[in-house]
C-alpha cells in the first residue's frame, strides 16, 4: 500500500466537509416501555406504519409488528439485552428491506442481508421490502418447464414445474435436507453451455436455514462448495442463537431475493428448511406480543404466514419476462403426524407434496419417498414428452406392486402373472434408490426407467440391478453418446430412438447376465 | 405508563362532570394542585400506592391534604376513585387531565432543549415561529442539557426537531464513514 500523506488526509476531508450543510434532523420518537425476549413495546411513535423498521440506541433495530391504542409492538433484530426501559426509539420511515443484487450468490447472509461468510461487504444497489405482496393473475401463466431435482424417484413421478410449490414433508433424519440439497446441486448443468444449446435457462439457488444447528449450516455451505454450487447459491442462515424475529422473517428475506432474479427474467429456486421452526418462532413472537393463541397455542394468522410466502413463488407471464420462483418448503413432523396443524396447513397450501418415511428409510430404501401418498399437481405439465411416456407405466407398476406386496408374505404358491408383476415391482424399488448427491441428468433417468419398465431388469437378480443401472449408463456414455444427446434434444422418445434403445439393451442385457453368472 | 388507557377514562368522566357543573377551570386548577402534590412528596406517592394501607384510612389522609384546598366535586372524586381501589392512578390521571385541558384549550407542549438559557427575545421569537408553524398556543418547557454540545432540540408530542451540534457531528462521522466506503 502506498504511504499517506496526513496533508493528502486532510485534503479528501475537507472535500468531503465541503458539502456538508448544517441541516435540522426532522424525526419521530418514541420511548421504550417494557423490552424483553426480542420483543419491544414502545410508547409514542404514534405515526409508525405497519412492519417499518424502527431504530432503537446501540444500533439495534426493530420490526413493528402490533399497533395498539397507546403503544406500538415491536420485534427486533439484535440483542434484546442492550435495550433497556426508557431507552428512545426512532422511526426511520421505511419498511423492512433488504438489498438484493447478483453479488449475493456464492454468500452466506443473515435475514436482513449482511455478510455471515466473513468475506467483507457485499456491493448491490437495489434494496427491496422484505415482505412484498403476491403477484395477482394477470402476471402470471401456468407451470411448464421442468426444474430437474435430479432424483429419478421426483423426476418421473412427482415432477416439479418452474414456478410450482412442493412441499418436502417427514420425520427428522429422513433425508428431506438431501432431497433439498440434491436438487441445487442438480442446478449446476442449467449453467452448463450444454443446456444453454438445448435451451435451457439456468436457475439460481437460495437455500434458507431457519433454526437450525450453525454447525449444520456450515456443513451445507461446506457441501455446496465442495460440488460447486455455491456459485449460483446464496445461504440465508438464521441459526437458533438467532432471535426468533430473525428466523421469522429469514423466509420472506429468501423470497425477496428468489423475486429479484423471478422479475429479471430469470428462474431461481428457494428451499425453506424448515417452516415448522418458523412457525414455532413465530409463535413465541405472537404470544409476547400478546395475540390471543389458537389451535396448539400458534396465532390464528399462522395459515396466512405460510400463504402468503408460498404464493410469492409464480411463473411469469411472456409478457414479464417468462421468470419463476420455485419453492421448496420443508416441514418436519413429529412421528409421522401429518396431521398436525402445521402440516396440513402446508401441504393445502402447496402444489403437491414429496412424503419421506422412516420406515422406508431405515430399510435402505433412499431416496425414502413414499410414492403412493407424494403428489404433484401441476408438475406434469412440465414433464419432458419422453419422461412422461416411461414414468406412467412407472407409477402403475409401483402401485400394482405394493397391492400385492402383502400377499406375497405367505409365500403361497402365486400365479404366474402376479410372480411377474412382485419381480417387477422389486426391481423397480431397487432401481428407484439412488446415492446423495449423485444427481442424474434427465436423459439418464429417461433410459433407465425406460429399462426398468421395459422389463429389461426382470431377469437381472436384485442385488445386481444397481450395478446393472450404472454399467449401462456407462455403456451408453462410451459407445453410444449420440444416443443420450439425441433424447436430451428432442425431449421425446421417437420411433428411431425407440428401435435404437432396444437394440442396445438387448445386446448389453446378453452381455450383463453372462457377467452375473460369471 | 401503563395505566394511561384507564387514567383516560378517568379523566375524561371528570371532564364531562366538570363541564356540566360549569367548572372546568376550577377543576383544572384543583388537578393541577393534586398532581403537583404527588410530585413533590416521595413518601405521599407511595401511601396512595400502598396496598397495605386501608381505603378508609386513606380516604381519610386524602380528605386532610386536599380537603381544605380543592373543590367539592373533586374531593367526590378522589373518594370515588378510592372506593373503586384505583387510588394508585391518580397522578396518572391528574396528567391526564391536563393533557385533556390542553387538547380543548389548543395548547401544546414543546419541549426546548439547550445548553444555555433563552433570553425573554429568543422565546418570543421562538414562540411565534412555532405557533405559526403549529397554529395552536405553545407551552414551553425550557431543559438545559449540556450532552447536545450547542444548538437547539425541540420536541413537539412525537416529533423532534433536532438542530443539535451533536447530531450535526453525528452525521458528519456517518459521511465520513460512507465516504470511505464509496
Amino acid at each position: 500500500m502506498a504511504e499517506v500523506r496526513p496533508d493528502e488526509v486532510s485534503a479528501i476531508l475537507r472535500k468531503q466537509l465541503a458539502g456538508f450543510e448544517k441541516e435540522t434532523d426532522v424525526y419521530d420518537v418514541g420511548t421504550v416501555l417494557q423490552v424483553g425476549d426480542g420483543v419491544a413495546r414502545v410508547y409514542g411513535l404514534t405515526k409508525a406504519l405497519m412492519s417499518e423498521l424502527v431504530e432503537f440506541p446501540h444500533g439495534v433495530f426493530g420490526m413493528v409488528l402490533n399497533l395498539e391504542e397507546d403503544n406500538v409492538g415491536c420485534i427486533l433484530f439484535g440483542e434484546s439485552s442492550k435495550i433497556k426501559e426508557g431507552d428512545t426509539v426512532k422511526r426511520t420511515g421505511r419498511v423492512a428491506s433488504m438489498p438484493v443484487g447478483e453479488n449475493m450468490l456464492g454468500r452466506v447472509i443473515n435475514p436482513l442481508g449482511q455478510p455471515l461468510d466473513g468475506r467483507g461487504p457485499i456491493q448491490t444497489d437495489k434494496f427491496l421490502p422484505i415482505e412484498r405482496k403476491a403477484l395477482g393473475v394477470i402476471e402470471r401463466q401456468p407451470v411448464k418447464e421442468p426444474l430437474q431435482t435430479g432424483i429419478k424417484a421426483i423426476d418421473g413421478m412427482i415432477p416439479i414445474g418452474r414456478g410450482q410449490r412442493e412441499l418436502i414433508i417427514g420425520d427428522r433424519q429422513t433425508g428431506k435436507t438431501a432431497v433439498a440439497l440434491d436438487a441445487i446441486i442438480n442446478q449446476k448443468f442449467t449453467h452448463t453451455e450444454q443446456s444453454k444449446k438445448i435451451g435451457i435457462k439456468p436457475v439460481y439457488c437460495i437455500y434458507v436455514a431457519i433454526g437450525q444447528k450453525s454447525s449444520t449450516v456450515a456443513q451445507v455451505v461446506d457441501k455446496l462448495q465442495l460440488e460447486g454450487a455455491m456459485e449460483y447459491t446464496t445461504v440465508i442462515a438464521a441459526t437458533a442463537s438467532d432471535p426468533a424475529p430473525m428466523q421469522f422473517i429469514a423466509p420472506y428475506s429468501g423470497a425477496t431475493l428468489g423475486e429479484f432474479f423471478r422479475d429479471s427474467g430469470r428462474h431461481a429456486l428457494v428451499v425453506y428448511d424448515d417452516l415448522s421452526k418458523q412457525a414455532q418462532s413465530y409463535r413465541q413472537v405472537s404470544l409476547l406480543l400478546r395475540r390471543p393463541p389458537g389451535r396448539e397455542a400458534y396465532p390464528g394468522d399462522v395459515f396466512y404466514l405460510h400463504s402468503r410466502l408460498l404464493e410469492r413463488a409464480s411463473k411469469l407471464s411472456e409478457a414479464l419476462g417468462g421468470g419463476s420462483l420455485t419453492a421448496l418448503p420443508v416441514i418436519e413432523t413429529q412421528a409421522g403426524d401429518v396431521s398436525a396443524y402445521i402440516p396440513t396447513n402446508v401441504i393445502s397450501i402447496t402444489d403437491g407434496q414429496i412424503y419421506l418415511e422412516p420406515g422406508l428409510f431405515n430399510s435402505g430404501v433412499r431416496p425414502a419417498i413414499n410414492v403412493g401418498i407424494s403428489v404433484s399437481r401441476v408438475g406434469g405439465n412440465a414433464q419432458i414428452k419422453a419422461m412422461k411416456k416411461v414414468a406412467g407405466r412407472l407409477r402403475l407398476e409401483l402401485a400394482q406392486y405394493r397391492e400385492l406386496e402383502a400377499f406375497a408374505r405367505f409365500g403361497s404358491d402365486l400365479d404366474k402373472a402376479t410372480l411377474q408383476q412382485l419381480r417387477r415391482g422389486s426391481r423397480l424399488v431397487e432401481l428407484l434408490k439412488q446415492g446423495q448427491y449423485q444427481p442424474m441428468t434427465v436423459e439418464k433417468q429417461v433410459v433407465s426407467l425406460f429399462a426398468g419398465t421395459n422389463g429389461y431388469f426382470d431377469e437381472i437378480p436384485i442385488e445386481h440391478v444397481q450395478r446393472y443401472e450404472r454399467e449401462m449408463l456407462e455403456m451408453l456414455e462410451l459407445k453410444h453418446p449420440t444416443l443420450l444427446v439425441s433424447i436430451a434434444e428432442k425431449k421425446e422418445l421417437t420411433e428411431d430412438i425407440l428401435t435404437k434403445l432396444n437394440g442396445v439393451l438387448k445386446e448389453f442385457t446378453n452381455v450383463f447376465k453372462v457377467s452375473v453368472k460369471a | 405508563m401503563k395505566n394511561t388507557r384507564v387514567a383516560r377514562r378517568y379523566a375524561m368522566a371528570l371532564m364531562t362532570a366538570a363541564r356540566e357543573q360549569n367548572n372546568i377551570e376550577g377543576t383544572a386548577k384543583d388537578m393541577e394542585f393534586v398532581g403537583k402534590t404527588l410530585d413533590e412528596s416521595r413518601e405521599f406517592r407511595l401511601l396512595v400506592a400502598s396496598p397495605v394501607v386501608s381505603s378508609p384510612r386513606k380516604r381519610e389522609v386524602f380528605k386532610e391534604v386536599f380537603g381544605p384546598r380543592v373543590g367539592r366535586e373533586t374531593m367526590t372524586f378522589i373518594n370515588l376513585l378510592t372506593s373503586k381501589s384505583r387510588e394508585a392512578i391518580l397522578h396518572d390521571v391528574a396528567q391526564q387531565f391536563k393533557e385533556l385541558h390542553d387538547e380543548k384549550l389548543g395548547i401544546v407542549n414543546v419541549e426546548v432543549r439547550t445548553t444555555v438559557e433563552f433570553n425573554e427575545a429568543q422565546e418570543k421569537e421562538l414562540r411565534t415561529q412555532l405557533e405559526r408553524m403549529e397554529g395552536k398556543k405553545v407551552r414551553f418547557q425550557f431543559v438545559i442539557d449540556k450532552t447536545i454540545k450547542g444548538g437547539i432540540v425541540i420536541r413537539i408530542g412525537d416529533t423532534v426537531y433536532d438542530g443539535s451540534v451533536s447530531r450535526q457531528l453525528e452525521r458528519m462521522r456517518e459521511r465520513f464513514i460512507a465516504g470511505r466506503a464509496a
